[in-house]
């Protein structure tokens, strides 16, 4: 069953990446904000990334991804950590995830409504890495925005607080009952 | 080097340290206070203790890249940058490949720290002593050559070194893993405590303790003198500590050498060799060039310490050639460069446990347990020779679910989840030093300084391949009658070297004929020149032998220069 329905998953995936260049061609390109070595990802593919890290860990009553970079944290990651090959699979992967917008949403990433983004990372979601392209890109750019937000200045200091000198360790603690934070 | 110019009498002292990682910078505190004009020789840059980490009081943030080291860098250094601690907050501590090549007759991951302070800054601060069951291996066991000294010789000097030092740990009270001065100990986990309760009650010889360790669990009147204070538990120590919480040339020894007005401190000195006066019948000096201008100078002193780390120490002995020691400086023997050895550390075993649920750790500690060598300490009782010792470490796990998309996400974000213990142990194995295992000189290569490259030739044998074996099978017994679940047994199946733990090729012994160091730390053939790093060691035994180098300096240097009183050196 669960075979069945990773397969009719990935055919859903499944986009023409070339689809993607199309509009870019057509299009004045901006810089990104940030000095890249190693990929070339322009304005409004920054844009992007950084719409794609406010769906993914939205600004509530507290920042989200987008307000602390996490979108620029991955970046900086794909074109400093990331192997030649991977990076070049990550760039691919995200025309595909531009493409597999149009073909879902009927339009960009960056004009489709809130909840057509949200869809279509949840949908992404149930993918794994090796499922095509665009899950590829998913996955490895969800994981470095999760990785940018729970490591910025902000959540180690005021939701898992850092402590650069603790000064203390005990090997037995009872477990105290947390009481849930609101995010 | 300012002083090119000037006349040998500038450049002549009492004694040379060639090093200033954690044996020389023994030898330099030792000499100092006993009124000894030192110079020590650092073929790396200056780094002053707090001056010089630039990245101490960093926070996790404020690293580009959290940590990871650049693609770049990798590509260009890959044997550095498979050591653990080589990670973004300390990598300018480490030398990249590329700047200083050897060649590899065998994988070998050679890990340098050139600097003032060497590898000191770096090291992982277990402290362990040697038992006679270690300096009795050799000679029980018919390996090597026996160790010219016993326990009994060096147990005032480990004594001596650990006060000054400041090591934190339990009297336990085996006589395989002798107790030392203490600091109290860090506290163990409660995992850690059970397990403990459980070996000791269920194995004869077998023991879990905590890891005695180079830190300032309370630090005595003789640290504060130092200018060290407590121990803050950050586990940051690879970036340098601006408490001088754990011990380091940088914090300790160098800055007392340097109070005591008769320490000269040289760094960028690439020493290329000793100087040997046939007439005289001992060595006046060093050859000295320049990491920066290239320019050579030499440096004239009654006694010369070799503590240039185990490798480089060869590296200068064998570099150091005369019509009277064609082949090495002190090598009538041959042997020098040969019987090289290093530690075992391919083997892992983790797993889970389900116990204590109803408690946790809180804050961290820069230290584990322990399991002291219980393989054949007494007699042979395996089909490989040696053993083992290992690292044990627990803590509760604890992680946020990155499941889900939007506010959900964040949500699980924010609220962190506790999981089961995890239980993790690492091997720490006996290597046998063999006469093929050796050093050589690559006379056609030379590098920047002029120095031969040198080639290393060492692997793992059948003994290490059992002892693998072993370790898992006897841990996977005790991981699993003590309850541990989901047991997973690793090999890393890494180069040698990766331990960091590089020993011998100028080993201690008796005879002249089969050893190159009398039980001194002597040369036999040039009794003016002593080593006490890592190249000493006649076998390896399992200890992280840092403490054994430490307190091999400081007898030495109390012999050599009561051998210069009474003129004799």
């Amino acid at each position: 069953m669960l075979v069945n329905r990773r397969t009719a998953l990935k055919q859903v995936l499944v986009v023409s990446a070339g689809l993607a260049l199309l509009p870019s061609c057509l299009r004045k390109t901006t810089p990104a904000s940030i000095t890249l070595k190693n990929i070339a990802v322009d304005g409004e593919g920054e844009n992007m990334l950084a719409l794609l890290a406010d769906t993914l860990i939205p600004t509530t009553s507290t920042p989200g991804a987008k307000d602390v970079k996490a979108h620029l944290f991955a970046l900086t990651m794909v074109d400093d950590c990331f192997k030649k090959d991977d990076q070049q699979k990550w760039l691919t992967g995200m025309k595909a995830f531009s493409a597999l917008s149009e073909k879902n949403n009927g339009k960009s990433f960056g004009d489709s409504t809130p909840e057509a983004r949200k869809t279509l990372l949840e949908l992404l979601e149930k993918s794994k890495p090796e499922d095509g392209e665009a899950a590829y890109f998913y996955h490895a750019t969800k994981r470095l925005i999760v990785q940018g937000y729970t490591n910025s200045e902000y959540y180690l200091t005021k939701v898992q607080v850092y402590e650069l000198v603790p000064g203390r360790f005990y090997g037995s603690v009872p477990v105290k009952p947390a009481g849930r934070k609101t995010a | 080097m300012a002083n090119i110019n000037t006349g040998a009498q500038d450049r002549t002292f009492d004694a040379i340290v060639i090093g200033s990682g954690i044996s020389g910078g023994w030898a330099a505190k030792e000499f100092t206070e006993k009124g000894l004009k030192t110079l020590v020789l650092e073929r790396g840059r200056d780094v002053k203790h707090l001056k010089d980490y630039p990245t101490t009081n960093m926070y996790p943030w404020e690293f580009k890249h959290r940590g990871q080291i650049p693609e770049a860098i990798k590509e260009e250094a890959p044997v550095v940058s498979r050591c653990y601690a080589f990670k973004e907050d300390a990598m300018h501590f480490f030398v990249k490949d590329k700047e200083h090549p050897y060649e590899q007759d065998k994988p070998f991951d050679w890990i340098r720290g050139y600097q003032v302070g060497g590898k000191s800054l770096l090291w992982a601060r277990q402290t362990q002593r040697w038992s006679d069951y270690d300096f009795e291996g050799p000679a029980r066991d018919g390996f090597a050559v026996d160790w010219p000294i016993r326990y009994a010789d060096i147990a005032p000097w480990y004594s001596y070194v650990e006060k000054f030092v400041g090591i934190s740990g339990n009297k336990d009270g085996l006589d395989n893993l002798p107790d030392g001065e203490f600091l109290p100990a860090m506290e163990m986990t409660a995992v850690e405590k059970y397990f403990q309760g459980f070996v000791s009650k269920n194995y004869k010889d077998r023991n879990v303790i905590y890891g005695r360790c180079a830190h300032l669990s309370e630090p005595q009147p003789i640290h504060i003198e130092q200018g060290r204070v407590k121990c803050q538990k950050r586990n940051l120590c690879q970036r340098g500590c601006p408490f001088g919480g754990y011990f380091s040339s940088n914090s300790s020894t160098l800055p007392w050498a340097e109070k005591t007005g008769n320490l000269t401190l040289r760094p960028d000195a690439v020493v290329h060799s000793i100087i040997y006066d046939e007439q005289k019948g001992k060595a006046t000096g060093v050859r000295v060039v320049d990491a920066k201008t290239k320019e050579t100078t030499e440096y004239y002193a009654r006694v010369i310490f070799v503590n240039a780390a185990a490798i480089n120490s060869n590296l200068i002995l064998l570099n150091s050639t005369s019509s009277r020691f064609p082949q090495g400086l002190g090598n009538d023997s041959g042997v020098l460069g040969k019987y090289f050895a290093f530690h075992n550390y391919r083997a892992t075993i983790y797993a889970d446990y389900d116990g204590f649920m109803d408690v946790t750790t809180e804050g961290r500690r820069p230290t584990s347990a322990y399991i002291p060598r219980f393989r054949n300490v007494k007699k042979q009782e395996t089909d490989f020779l040696r053993g083992y010792a290992a690292g044990f470490d627990t803590g509760r796990r604890k992680w946020n679910s990155q499941d889900g998309v939007g506010t959900s996400l964040k949500d699980q974000l924010f609220n962190e989840e506790m999981g089961n213990w995890y239980v993790g142990s690492h091997m720490m194995g006996e290597t046998i030093p063999k006469e093929i295992s050796q050093l050589t000189l690559d006379k056609a290569k030379k590098d920047e300084w002029g120095m031969p490259v040198i080639h290393i030739n060492l692997g793992y044998d059948d003994n290490d391949e059992k002892m693998i074996k072993d370790f898992h099978e006897q841990m996977t017994e005790m991981y699993t009658k003590a309850g541990f679940t989901n047991i997973r047994t690793g090999d890393s199946k890494q180069a040698p070297g990766l331990d960091i733990h590089e020993m011998g090729g100028a080993r201690m012994g008796k005879d002249p004929k089969t050893s190159v160091l009398n039980k001194w730390n002597q040369m036999h053939d040039v009794k003016n020149v002593f080593v006490t790093d890592g190249a000493c060691m006649t076998s390896t035994s399992t200890q992280n032998p840092s403490l054994t180098y430490m307190a091999l300096t400081a007898r030495a240097v109390d012999y050599a220069v009561g051998q210069m009183k009474r003129g004799d050196l």
